[in-house]
């Protein structure tokens, strides 16, 4: 970990006298348990005045960073983080290096959760029966409540999300030893139910297994978006970096398959994409099988008779869904080639055909254990079904319950019949909201209490079996609120059991009893410290046995496909948000902000569906229709989206959550979800017609053609060979002014469009990073979006499924930039290292450099956007940043603020600067690791050498600009089908 | 042999018409000032102030809350404001090329016109000005535009267009008033002799600088007023051609063009032009100034508008060419853009507003004819605004990078503010129509002298 404090003159300690960071750090944690929560962490929302340290903390020097480990847990994911704090504040969220999964990335989500942490409408004190009360108050309430419950053996119902924390687990068993009638049931609403169904019915055991993409060299996914809205996406974008980017022509690439309805994320990576209808998945994955067994003799699973597959064939599917068969058999080849280097996957939306289809191809390949690996998966965490929801519904309006308590799932919100639970939550006893905002749920509570965001809270998670994360807090809580767990072992000792009544102490002693090894060689708070300074501790676990498919429930998933008919009217698939998951991140500002990658649509969702079906039902972009599904009905905005499956609509879950940042923006779409046991998040026919009305998109990008325009390269394998040529600057435009020297350094960047897959982490690491401003719906409409480093998405080719060609767009640091000389102020110029440089204070907002500048890049401030930011979400600044002001011009800095930290840390050692010492936001955040940025007159730097590819160009080369940043050509590695039909 | 003895064909047409004195001029121009104007006057001057007002409440609120609430975007960052900037400046082209190129060329015609067309380019530069100022971002800071030794220790960036346009509008601002108020001075003198009040007499006896109109007097006035017209000259090819540079030196395809200079100009006298024969078209039969301000002039600045507007047409079709012959796709779309694109409607109106209708200027009847004139120069004033708007928008919003493509969205202010500029400029006119003399007594005078000799002569033959 290269992270150095930024202030190294510091008055106290001569910097040769300084101890190394990492020691430093260590002891830091020594103190980490107390001293940082009575100490560091003082800043309480209601203090006016400033006062100096009089005695200093030891970990805390003004004006230098600190870095702690922690860990966020998301539905089955505990991300790996690495949190920075200014003055006891965390700032900005990134990985963790030491993580040995995420190995210093982290999802979009995790890193906006800095806003989350200051968000103003946060729940800050209890609420009984409507009115602002104390946790007495509320106690006093729900504890006779339990006690009667208890006494009567009456069931109380406690619904949470996934626990995938082991402590959190062991909190819950032990408030249900005291309350013998507690049901605990977990829900996570984004986490698909069709795939643990099958999953348990195809290997008895719905343990998740890991996707290792980088192992794997064909991937076929049916509409699964693995490096997009999936579990494991950040990991998964890495494994897949790793195969993409050949140095020279003839090196191998692996290939990617998309068979998929949506244009998602990672099928707008897919070196051959095939539109196709959800419900087409299965039988498509049953012919390969099919072809595998018959062409290449891999032999079937035990239990599966050959006959069972015989109605797939890849020439009947093709015929069926009017598919191209030389793509299919060509699959079949490649997959067959592979072997156990393929990797099938199908998305966890898909029905239990479908899935079983994916586990028969893995196992039939071999995959299985080797790209597909559960031997390390944690125990199925149990999780509630839709249709087991449905019946909790039933019960709760029934008054089956004494009390009921909601720790952060939102039910009223998602689950399909949320209106239906809401109103069933009124005959209870009793309902008790645990969680951070006055949502859905919490309005409809008698006790509301308020929660310790992450940041604030302790914990532990096991996401495999060989792993345990711990979370930390970095501040004292903002509020008075308290953590859940805390909560819930409170009413536990009230009820008389005998547990510590501080979940961090409850949480060291399960540690110190079963997770501390007998016999270690230190003591457990070395033991301890040292885990929660890594955040992540490697585990001694026996692996599984290896899973064994069972052939019988594949033949039945395979006779229910065969059996199954085509619905005649559109198909519906729903999908977590990449951005707002289930919903939970509706009033972070960030993500409602981010646009959706390939579509480019943000502060909503919309129902995407291809041009034919557009036209068929008289509707285009922005048309409001209504959508119904099981009796419920939902209005969406129409998306004509290129690249949609003909058939089959789609629509993403986690928008129109009321109230706040949301401002009810979008639909709730869990409506629309089957909650009778089957795929909750596919449904074989809805009604779609129009409502009237329109609702326009707000999108950040209405163009998607380059109309003739040399922007970008998207070239296949076999191109490059012929296209890869000298890097670009290598000859320079001729020119009239003297040759630029660099006396220190020239920062310059490579942008690798192969491996960069346009997930949007970049934007929000800006945002965090730089104080980019929200500016809302109306605004982005307006075309003012403020994000520094924008996704430029281009359709290319076949109009209705084109290849899609994601380009960041950021300041290009022009050497001869065309915004400096326009500027009448002189507020904008150029620094010795290579830097285009914006003075804010300079600038007067004539806007000129932005009308002057190619890449369109330039921000400007409208409006005062950041008046908007009240108390306490000013704490998310950046203080290294400057907060603009309206009326001036903003860019992206290749964050000058650490590349200035980095140089002066280099200068007070009196050393040289190391090549990837500094990095800016975006690179830093990138889960491909595919902006790399460095000083190019250093010629062994990474980015040196990665200017020198021969898929190096720069955008708009021609105008002479000289731009800093050299993209590196991406390269698709399509399917080279056989002419001469299909042999089955 | 005299004018009368000649054949019909060579026959001049006398610069007045009808009964005029010397003295008659004068009584009439003092008329306007001495008397209450006419009830439709304080009608007009209510509803021009009341807009103008309105543009100014709808910029103290833009003051006060931000640029934002006019449609300007990303990439559209120049929108209404620039276009009312680029088009009150071309306005503000007439007086110059009327009063001082006219008058290098000794056309005596341009005399009775001078004064009124003097008097639109100060107004128009009035509003003009505004704009630059208000458009910026943080309107308390434009006067860092202007380099002078401060203790902010900074310096302004001469390399920069806009730098060279504060010069060149205020410049030229400055010597167009100069111009004007010197022209006024010998009139100032008339008013004085003549004033009933004592404060007015007052204010002319200052305004007129003591002239008592003496021979020596008349020959430095004279010898000033030419050089002044030399210099301005200069300036009125220099200010479009410098507005020009705004957008010439930038790199964006539609802007990036050599031709801008002298096509910016030409569009500027031209729109010039059109403003003067629409002031004209009213005031000369309002304020009865039919007998100095004959159909022959009419007829003679709507010739200069068909000049013009075919210059006009060779300049788009240079412009059409160069985009063609450059090869530039950027260049190419971009132009194609212009009429066959999502507002294909901004670029035709151009061309059929300042190409198209003018034509009908080529027929003697329709040069004379008054709704015709008032169509065709509304249209080319409407034409030359739809110009800058494609020019400044329709270039701006479709730039190298189409997925930073945009649309610019006026609201409700953007209208707000264009028509109060309009506002402002004809309130200012009222006021001058109704305060200060509104043609150049001591030019056209000569000409009553000429005119007078003339009818004698004729009456002898």
């Amino acid at each position: 970990m290269d992270r150095r404090p930024e202030f190294v003159t510091d008055p106290v300690t001569p910097p040769t006298e300084r101890e190394p960071v990492s020691r430093r750090r260590f002891l830091s944690l020594v103190g980490a348990s107390a001293a940082l929560a009575a100490t560091a962490a003082c800043v309480p929302a209601d203090s006016d005045t400033i006062v100096a340290y009089t005695k200093k903390p030891d970990d805390v020097v003004p004006g230098v960073a600190n870095y702690y480990a922690s860990t966020y847990q998301e539905g089955l994911e505990a991300y790996g983080v690495l949190v920075k704090a200014r003055e006891g504040r965390p700032i900005h969220i990134d990985g963790n290096d030491e993580h040995p999964v995420y190995r210093g990335k982290t999802s979009l989500r995790a890193q906006a959760e800095t806003i989350g942490l200051y968000d103003p409408e946060r729940l800050r004190a209890p609420r009984v029966a409507g009115k602002a009360s104390s946790w007495k108050a509320a106690d006093a309430r729900v504890v006779p409540a339990l006690k009667a419950a208890a006494a009567g053996g009456k069931p109380v119902l406690l619904l949470t999300a996934a626990a995938i924390s082991p402590s959190r687990r062991a909190v819950i068993a032990d408030l249900k030893r005291a309350v013998p009638g507690l049901q605990h049931v977990a829900w996570e609403p984004a986490v698909s139910a069709s795939e643990r169904t099958a999953r348990q019915a195809l290997y008895g055991d719905a343990a998740a297994p890991r996707a290792y993409v980088d192992r794997a060299t064909v991937i076929l996914a049916f509409d699964a978006d693995f490096m997009g809205g999936m579990e494991g996406a950040v990991p998964a974008i890495a494994g897949f970096a790793e195969h993409r980017q050949p140095t020279r022509p003839g090196q191998p690439m692996s290939r990617l398959y998309a068979l998929e309805s949506r244009l998602s994320l990672t099928g707008s990576k897919a070196d051959t994409r095939v539109p196709l209808r959800p419900s087409a998945a299965a039988p498509v994955a049953f012919a390969l099988a099919n072809a595998l067994h018959a062409r290449h003799a891999v032999p079937l699973p035990a239990g599966l008779d050959a006959s069972v597959l015989a109605p797939f064939t890849l020439s009947g599917v093709a015929r069926q869904y009017a598919l191209d068969g030389a793509v299919l058999s060509a699959l079949a080849d490649d997959l067959a080639g592979a072997a156990r280097s393929a990797l099938v996957l199908a998305g966890p939306s898909l029905p239990v055909e479908a899935h079983a289809a994916a586990a028969l191809l893995n196992t039939m390949l071999d995959a299985e254990g080797h790209t597909l690996d559960a031997a390390y998966a944690a125990d199925a965490a149990p999780l509630t079904t839709p249709a087991e929801m449905a019946a909790i519904t039933r019960d709760l309006g029934a008054g089956k319950y004494a009390a009921a308590i909601f720790w952060e799932a939102n039910p009223s919100y998602a689950v399909a019949d949320g209106a239906g639970f809401g109103a069933a939550m009124a005959h209870a006893p009793l309902t008790v909201r645990m969680g951070l905002h006055d949502d859905e749920t919490a309005s409809r509570c008698d006790v509301v209490l308020p929660v310790n965001h992450w940041l604030e809270s302790w914990n532990d998670f096991e996401p495999s079996a060989d792993l345990l994360a711990v979370q930390q807090p970095l501040i004292r809580p903002l509020y008075d609120t308290r953590q859940g767990e805390e909560i819930l072992l409170g009413w536990a000792r009230a009820l008389g059991a005998p547990v510590e009544a501080d979940y961090r102490t409850y949480l060291m002693a399960r540690w110190q009893r079963e997770v501390y090894p007998k016999g270690a060689p230190v003591t457990f708070d070395r033991y301890w410290t040292a885990a929660v300074h890594d955040g992540a501790l490697r585990r001694d676990a026996k692996p599984r046995a290896a899973r064994v498919l069972r052939g019988d429930a594949v033949a039945a998933a395979a006779r229910t496909a065969a059996a199954a008919k085509p619905g005649a009217g559109l198909e519906l698939l729903l999908a977590p948000d990449v951005r707002l998951w289930d919903g939970r991140y509706g009033n972070n500002g960030w993500l409602q902000e981010l646009p959706e990658p390939v579509t480019k649509v943000c502060w909503g969702n919309n129902l995407a569906m291809s041009s034919a079906d557009a036209a068929a039902l008289g509707v285009t972009d922005g048309d409001l229709v209504s959508v119904s599904a099981g009796g419920r009905e939902v209005k969406l905005p129409v998306l004509v989206q290129p690249g949609q499956a003909p058939g089959a609509v789609f629509a993403a879950l986690g928008f129109g959550r009321v109230g706040g940042v949301s401002g009810g923006r979008g639909a709730n779409t869990f409506a629309l979800a089957a909650d009778d046991g089957s795929a909750p998040f596919h449904r074989a026919e809805v009604k779609v017609r129009r409502a009237g009305g329109r609702e326009p998109l707000v999108r950040t990008q209405t163009e998607f053609g380059l109309h003739g325009r040399e922007l970008t390269a998207l070239w296949t394998l076999e191109e490059y060979g012929k296209k890869a040529g000298p890097p670009a600057g290598s000859k320079p435009l001729p020119t009239l002014n003297d040759p630029l020297e660099w006396p220190d350094h020239k920062w310059a960047m490579t942008i690798d469009l192969s491996t960069c897959v346009g997930c949007g982490g970049c934007e929000i690491a800006c945002q965090s990073e730089n104080n980019v401003p929200v500016v809302g719906p109306e605004q982005v409409g307006r075309g003012r979006t403020m994000h520094w480093i924008r996704g430029d998405v281009y359709y290319v080719g076949d109009g209705e499924n084109p290849r899609v060609a994601h380009q960041p767009m950021l300041c290009q640091q022009c050497d001869d930039a065309p915004c400096e000389p326009v500027c009448p102020v002189a507020a904008t110029q150029h620094s010795a290292d290579g830097l285009n440089e914006q003075i804010y204070n300079r600038c007067i907002g004539v806007r000129y450099c932005a009308a002057n500048c190619p890449y369109m890049v330039r921000r400007f401030n409208f409006f005062d956007y950041t008046s908007t930011i009240t108390d306490p979400l000013d704490l998310a600044f950046n203080p290294e940043v400057t907060v603009r002001p309206r009326g001036v011009m903003e860019k992206c800095t290749f964050c000058v603020q650490r590349i200035r930290n980095g140089v002066q840390i280099a200068k007070d050692e009196g050393r040289a600067l190391r090549d990837g010492e500094i990095q800016p936001a975006c690179a830093a955040a990138c889960p491909a690791n595919a902006i790399v940025f460095g000083d190019i007159t250093d010629r062994t730097s990474r980015v040196a050498r990665a200017a020198q590819s021969d898929r190096g160009f720069k955008v708009l080369e021609d105008l002479g600009v000289r731009p800093a940043i050299t993209y590196l050509a991406e390269l698709r590695n399509p399917a080279a089908p056989k002419t001469g039909g299909i042999h089955d | 042999m005299t004018e009368a003895t000649l054949p019909a064909a060579l026959r001049v047409e006398p610069l007045v018409q009808g009964d005029v004195t010397l003295a008659g001029l004068d009584d009439h121009i003092r008329g306007w000032t001495e008397r209450k104007p006419p009830r439709a006057w304080y009608v007009a001057i209510t509803i021009t102030s009341l807009t103008a007002l309105m543009g100014f409440a709808a910029i103290g609120y833009m003051l006060y809350e931000g640029i934002g609430i006019i449609g300007n975007s990303v990439p559209v960052v120049w929108g209404f404001l620039i276009i009312n900037f680029v088009f009150w400046v071309g306005i503000g082209h007439a007086g110059t090329l009327i009063s001082v190129i006219l008058y290098l060329f000794r056309q005596r015609w341009r005399n009775a016109i001078s004064r009124i067309a003097e008097a639109t380019t100060v107004f128009a530069f009035v509003c003009a000005m505004m704009f630059p100022a208000i458009h910026v971002g943080r309107p308390w800071f434009p006067y860092w535009l202007v380099p002078y030794p401060n203790q902010r220790g900074m310096w302004v960036d001469f390399r920069s267009p806009l730098i060279w346009d504060v010069f060149a509008v205020l410049t030229y601002f400055t010597v167009s008033l100069l111009f004007w108020y010197l022209g006024l001075v010998p009139d100032f003198a008339t008013l004085r002799a003549t004033a009933k009040s004592r404060t007015r007499r007052a204010v002319y006896r200052l305004l007129s600088w003591g002239w008592v109109g003496n021979a020596r007097q008349w020959v430095h006035y004279e010898k000033g007023y030419l050089l002044l017209a030399g210099m301005t000259t200069v300036l009125a090819l220099s200010v479009h051609s410098i507005v020009s540079m705004d957008f010439a030196v930038s790199q964006l395809p539609g802007w990036h063009m050599t031709i801008f200079p002298p096509y910016f100009v030409v569009g500027a006298a031209f729109s010039g032009f059109a403003g003067v024969v629409l002031v004209f078209a009213f005031v000369r039969t309002v304020m009865q100034l039919e007998n100095y301000v004959t159909m022959r002039h009419m007829d003679l600045l709507n010739r200069m508008v068909l000049f013009l507007a075919c210059v006009m047409t060779y300049a788009y079709l240079m412009e059409g060419f160069t985009a063609w012959y450059s090869a530039d796709p950027f260049v190419k779309y971009i132009f194609a853009n212009y009429v066959f694109g999502d507002q294909w409607w901004a670029g035709t109106l151009t061309i059929f507003l300042n190409c198209v209708l003018p034509q009908l200027l080529w027929f003697p009847k329709f040069r004379r004819s008054v709704p015709v004139m008032v169509t065709v120069s509304a249209g080319v004033t409407v034409g030359m605004w739809m110009e800058r708007y494609t020019i400044v928008i329709l270039s701006l919003h479709r730039g190298y990078l189409p997925s930073s493509w945009g649309m610019y969205l006026p609201t409700r202010y953007d209208f707000m503010i264009l028509f109060g500029s309009i506002g402002l400029f004809l309130t200012l006119l009222l006021l001058f129509l109704r305060k200060l003399p509104v043609i150049a007594a001591w030019e056209v005078k000569p000409d009553i002298v000429f005119y007078q000799k003339q009818s004698a002569e004729a009456g002898h033959a």
